[in-house]
């Protein structure tokens, strides 16, 4: 994506890493880079998540509003992806560099929490036809080292899974209109249920091999990445008493695009589309471990603040 | 949204009539018996698996006079046409590109889609189909014999029945080769809609959409792939739903096949072209010729005058 | 291919395909091909290409007129139709011409706005009509009237009934009345040609005729409802004199004739 400047002799480098399983940072083709994960910064907004994987950081925001609900689904909320790249994530970032890669990015998202089996809407629902809730989720890349699109997909689970909505006490139907009484305890709120919310998992084909998790250097020696959104399993959200009672789950794919100037073969992107799934599993179980016991943290106020913004 | 005053607008608060009809909100089984007959054909009796290019394909090139190339392709009910122009220098460009750059842009006509009037200005369904043009044609397209120019490709959607990007796809690629930019490959794509175990491929538009409604946690989904298929490469592959790993690599190959058969009607509508651009050549070199001997014939008359005089 | 002498001596003057100067291109129509809109039409005269097709909306009319409906039209001039028009917001050539439609349609007052209006201060239609421009060769105007009324011609209104009381609006599109049209409006493009001191008309011209006699699109268009002048428009170009103005009105009123009968022939067998 965010392109850099690398030698040919660089690039057979990485290449040749890859081909033996062996990639320039130590990692093998199928691992991530450590992430740090924090929830709750902004303090302004409904929900928020700051994710650092290596270079990339992304902070993403959760805002909450009452919207009415469109008219050929009245039961259901809307929710909004808004990407902004900061112009000092890479140099070319500067003036609208950003923008369509932004763009792809929001499009993508959307694309991936459009099915009601990935996000269901349906919770964000007040008074069917008339009122919803509609979440703006705003997404500040501010840092890019590759590997945008993960990064942004586990930061905006994050996010929405810290989100709480104020209760609605009363709703009074007055001649067509709407009377909504919110509570007015900030702490008197529903969380929502985002454990079916998906991750994007980038396969990055470079040579004949594909890896997840591609830096800035070895994304710039591809031409096609495969991006599969894979949908998380509901059970590693909640405590375990919960979860045995949720019917087992089957991980499904949600959206596959492809991005860069190149092609692949139909049994490269078979393969890839097997390793992507498999791949958003454990990636999907390591946040949810991480998501719950910062909520445990959260809830016995023993949190301790890492980030810029405390 | 802030006002055009460049066009002509109606009042803010219009609604579609068809919103007040009764039978706007449909429930899933509703929808699927509309669309499957007991003999499990569909409506319109299309086989499931039966695409619409064996019976009611319907493409041209060389539709707007006034481009370089275009085409115009017709999926029974949806219209596409498309234009080609000339490659041109990319403007406010910092720096030298070694290769050409494509710039796709789709639009809906505002009467084009069945429910609400379409706005005259982009949104952001538009934009996203663009994208995917883009990175569907990119592969096929030898970019690097135009470096720092770009081509421009505009499709219009006149009128959208399902299956709108393989048909601004395929549309492209005829335009494409209409215009004479050289490709790698014959560039063709195809879709299928997924509800449950029902597999429609070629869907129709109400096709599309019950299978974006979520039923009872079936698998569901849209799948449109392009394919340069003499090459064995897929160069845009793009699913929105849900669907489990099996229905994926399932669809998959119902895609690839289905892209294969499209080969032999696009290659025809080719060699037609190219035909009738050699018979055309061929009437403008006889038309040449005789405006030659008209002008030799009045230079022999002339001659004889001045050698008379 | 061009056999066309316009600056040579030889007086044997032809349009650029062939034509003679006040020949007019063949006309092709076809009413009702897109089933997502209301109405719509199809028309090619020549190469230059315009579809139109109309989608209803139901709307409040306006506190001032509460018992007027409204008819929106707009042209487009697609990026696809020619490499002089970009993408992005209308030109302001698209805006000249879009202007002249809709002025057209609306002094010739060949649609009763009152027609539109269900209940007063309630509920109204609005008309949307939308005419694209799919290849633009010249005489953009002259066709996009004949797909606009064309069009107009064969809308179906569905009965809408509104209750007074609890304000629910119920449409059946089972019962269809079409829309009363008064009068059929048919303009006609002239292109203007200085030609040493005496001027030649061309009527119907091509774009690149158009761009040859100088300015924007035709230099003039004169427009006929019914054998009554509805509207005269002259842009840029050369002057012209009296007596061409009158050979122009009346080749007008000619063409609208013919048109008006291939518009009626054409929706009667669609019929």
């Amino acid at each position: 994506m965010a392109g850099l400047l690398l030698s040919p002799s660089e690039k057979v480098y990485i290449l040749h890493g890859i081909e033996d399983d062996f990639r320039s940072d130590g990692r093998s083709n199928i691992d991530y880079r450590p992430m740090e994960l924090e929830t709750d910064v902004v303090s302004h907004a409904s929900g928020s998540a700051r994710l650092r994987l290596a270079n990339t950081d992304i902070l993403v925001g959760v805002k909450t509003e009452i919207d009415v609900p469109k008219p050929d689904k009245p039961n259901q909320g809307k929710i909004d992806f808004f990407v902004d790249c900061s112009a000092n994530a890479t140099p070319e970032f500067e003036g609208r560099g950003g923008e369509q890669l932004a763009n792809n990015i929001s499009n993508l998202m959307q694309r991936a929490y459009h099915s009601e089996q990935a996000f269901d809407l349906k919770q964000l629902s007040i008074f069917e036809g008339k009122q919803c809730w509609k979440l703006y989720v705003d997404i500040l890349i501010l840092e890019c080292g590759g590997n945008l699109c993960d990064a942004v997909s586990l930061a905006v689970k994050a996010a929405l899974f810290n989100t709480r909505i104020p209760f609605v006490k009363a709703a009074l139907l007055d001649g067509g209109n709407v009377d909504l009484q919110l509570s007015d305890d900030p702490y008197d709120s529903k969380l929502l249920e985002v454990g079916t919310a998906p991750l994007l998992v980038t396969l990055c084909k470079i040579g004949e091999k594909c890896v997840v998790d591609p830096s800035a250097e070895e994304e710039s020696c591809s031409v096609i990445s495969l991006v599969v959104g894979v949908t998380g399993n509901p059970k590693c959200y909640c405590s375990n008493e919960d979860a045995s009672k949720l019917h087992e789950h089957i991980s499904k794919c949600s959206t596959i695009a492809m991005n860069g100037p190149g092609s692949v073969a139909p049994q490269t992107l078979t393969n890839a589309i097997k390793q992507g799934i498999n791949a958003a599993k454990y990636l999907d179980e390591a946040l949810g471990k991480a998501l719950l016991r910062e909520r445990q943290d959260i809830t016995n106020f023993v949190k301790h603040s890492y980030g810029f913004f405390k | 949204m802030p006002l055009d005053y460049r066009r002509f607008n109606g009042p803010e608060d219009s609604v579609s009539y068809r919103r007040f009809t009764e039978d706007y909100t449909k429930d899933y089984k509703q929808f699927l018996d509309e669309l499957i007959d007991e003999n499990g054909r569909r409506k319109g009796g299309r086989e499931m698996d039966e695409a619409r290019t064996l019976c009611m394909f319907f493409a041209r090139t060389g539709m707007i006079s006034q481009a370089k190339g275009s085409s115009y392709i017709e999926l029974k009910r949806t219209k596409v046409a498309c234009s080609v122009f000339d490659p041109r220098e990319i403007v406010h460009q910092n720096e030298y590109s070694t290769l050409g750059q494509l710039y796709c842009e789709v639009k809906f006509a505002p009467f084009s889609c069945r429910g609400e009037r379409k706005a005259l200005v982009p949104d952001s369904d538009e934009r996203a189909l663009s994208v995917a043009l883009k990175k569907a044609l990119e592969p096929a397209v030898c970019r690097h014999l135009f470096p720092n120019y770009q081509i421009d490709i505009f499709i219009y959607i006149l009128e959208n029945d399902g299956a709108c990007l393989p048909a601004a796809i395929n549309a492209a690629g005829l335009a494409l080769s209409d215009a004479a930019v050289p490709m790698y490959d014959i560039i063709t794509a195809s879709s299928v809609a997924i509800s449950g175990d029902k597999i429609f491929v070629d869907p129709t538009d109400d096709e599309e959409q019950l299978a974006i409604r979520n039923h009872d946690g079936v698998n569901h989904g849209v799948i449109t792939m392009s394919m340069l298929p003499e090459l064995q490469q897929v160069s845009d592959y793009r699913q929105i739903g849900s669907m489990d790993a099996d229905c994926v690599l399932n669809a998959l190959s119902i895609l690839e096949k289905e892209c294969k058969k499209i080969v032999p009607y696009v290659q025809r509508v080719l060699v037609q072209n190219a035909i009738n651009s050699f018979e055309q050549q061929k009437k403008l070199e006889e038309e040449a010729k005789e405006r030659e001997e008209a002008l030799n014939a009045k230079m022999e008359v002339w001659k004889s005058i001045l050698n008379v005089g | 291919m061009t056999s066309n002498t316009h600056t040579g001596t030889t007086v044997t003057i032809f349009f650029e395909d062939g034509r003679k100067f006040n020949d007019q291109r063949d006309i092709k129509l076809n009413v009702n091909a897109i089933k997502t809109a209301d109405a719509s039409a199809v028309v090619k005269c020549g190469n230059t290409t315009v579809v139109c097709g109309i989608k209803l909306e139901l709307a409040k009319p306006k506190a001032e007129e509460p018992d007027v409906g409204f008819l929106v039209t707009n042209v487009e001039l697609l990026p696809l139709c020619s490499s002089k028009f970009r993408p992005g917001p209308p030109s302001d050539h698209a805006q000249v011409i879009s202007n002249i439609v809709s002025d057209i349609v609306t002094n010739s007052k060949c649609i009763n706005l009152k027609d539109l209006c269900i209940v007063p201060d309630k509920l109204s239609w609005v008309l949307y009509c939308d005419m694209v421009c799919m290849d633009y060769d010249g005489s953009v105007v002259d066709a996009c009237l004949i797909t606009l009324m064309s069009s107009l011609k064969t809308l179906l209104l569905p009965s809408v009934s509104f209750d007074v009381e609890t304000e629910e609006i119920k449409v059946d599109t089972t019962i269809k009345t079409p829309l009363p049209v008064n009068g059929l409006p048919i303009a006609t493009s002239f292109a203007v040609y200085q030609q040493l001191s005496r001027s030649v008309i061309l009527t119907d011209p091509t774009a690149y005729e158009e761009e040859m006699c100088g300015g924007l699109g035709a230099n003039l268009i004169a427009c006929w409802n019914k054998g009554q002048l509805c509207g005269v428009f002259k842009f840029g170009g050369s002057n012209l004199s009296t007596e061409n103005e009158k050979e122009t009105l009346a080749l007008a009123k000619q063409k609208s004739k013919l048109v008006e009968k291939v518009i009626n022939i054409c929706i009667e067998n669609k019929s």
